[in-house]
């Protein structure tokens, strides 16, 4: 035990050390380029709160079909289309930063 | 040149051509004029012809005493849309099933052609999507303006007549965006499907893509139901009395 800890806490403090050689580019950075950047958050943002949005929609079909099993149907349905809608705003993210990136 | 599949290769050598030189007449000319056929509208052509012998084929084994099994696989599509589309329109649905199963077996199809090796969903570009969206959009407002002559309007204008000038940019731009949603729906969970494919076959090139192009079935089953299923939706909401 102790000799893994040891071992994990020379490998944290050599990337420590090691941290400025990442850093380092060739010359001065002539501009950032913050587009990858820009597209993980915003995708990211986009898919974690539909996720979110898509859980309170599985909670409640769950929910509702355990308290009427009988109107299997009707929740269906209404669980596919407002599915559909939550994730639409996804793929419009997604469309949106492929089209603005890839020329 | 662009990239071509093979298909779109042979129809290109075939009739390429002569598809530059009808483009020509229309006024259109082609980025390429050797190959004015692409790949999306060389799949569809496809999709297509494999839905027409499909469907002859089906035609011609229809029997009443003794149904074989492609009747049979065809008849519980029918059956299960029929259900869906008594449930959202009620009264009167018989009417749009045919277009509803047709717009499915097409966007099935399509979705479906992008896992077989040597072609590509042509679902996955985005102007396949629009043009159903489109005449879904065209059809359903066929029929609203069919079944409700100038009532029709009142489904844009709001119970309210005051308050029509708010309700009218309202609705105009909810309507039009059905096209967008539609359309955009379907060709990013296609074209995201590949893109993830993909993206994990250059990572893992054994076994794991697997996994996506199951997934990738998944989703282009439940895309075909909520196409089909939206246009029900629209359809019902344009055919209804009161709204």
């Amino acid at each position: 035990m102790t000799k893994k800890l040891a071992f994990l806490f020379l490998m944290m403090a050599i990337l420590m050390i090691a941290s400025p050689v990442y850093a380092q580019s060739g010359g001065a950075p002539a501009s950032t380029n913050w587009g990858p950047i820009g597209i993980g958050i915003g995708m990211g943002l986009a898919a974690g709160l539909a996720g979110l949005g898509q859980g309170k929609v599985a909670a409640s079909v769950a929910e509702a079909l355990a308290r009427n099993p009988g109107a299997r149907p009707g929740i269906q349905l209404a669980l596919f289309i407002g599915l559909a809608f939550i994730e639409s705003l996804v793929l419009f993210t997604f469309v949106l930063l492929f089209i603005r990136t890839v020329k | 040149m662009p990239e071509q599949l093979w298909f779109t290769e042979l129809l290109n050598h075939h009739f390429g051509a002569a598809t530059t030189l009808l483009l020509g007449h229309l006024g259109i000319h082609p980025a390429y004029p050797n190959a004015p056929i692409s790949n999306a509208v060389a799949m569809e052509l496809l999709v297509i012809g494999v839905l027409l012998v499909f469907f002859a084929l089906v035609r011609a084994s229809l029997s009443v005493e003794k149904p074989g099994g492609l009747q049979h696989s065809v008849e519980a599509v029918q059956e299960f849309i029929a259900e869906q589309a008594h449930g959202v329109i009620g009264h009167g649905y018989e009417r749009y099933l045919p277009y509803a199963i047709t717009v499915g077996y097409f966007i099935l199809l399509s979705n479906l052609l992008g896992l077989v090796p040597g072609f590509e969903s042509p679902t996955a570009s985005p102007t396949v999507p629009l043009g159903c969206a489109v005449v879904t959009f065209v059809y359903y407002h066929f029929h609203g303006i069919r079944t409700q002559r100038l009532r029709y309007v009142k489904q844009f204008t709001g119970p309210v007549l005051g308050l029509s000038w708010l309700m009218l940019p309202i609705e105009l731009i909810s309507h039009l965006a059905r096209i967008l949603s539609l359309t955009v729906r379907l060709y990013a969970n296609m074209f995201a499907g590949d893109m993830v494919t993909m993206a994990f076959f250059s990572l893992v090139p054994i076994l794991v893509p697997v996994a996506f192009l199951g997934l990738h079935l998944f989703v282009s089953l439940v895309q075909t139901f909520i196409f089909v299923m939206l246009t029900l939706v629209y359809l019902g909401m344009a055919v209804s009395e009161e709204h």
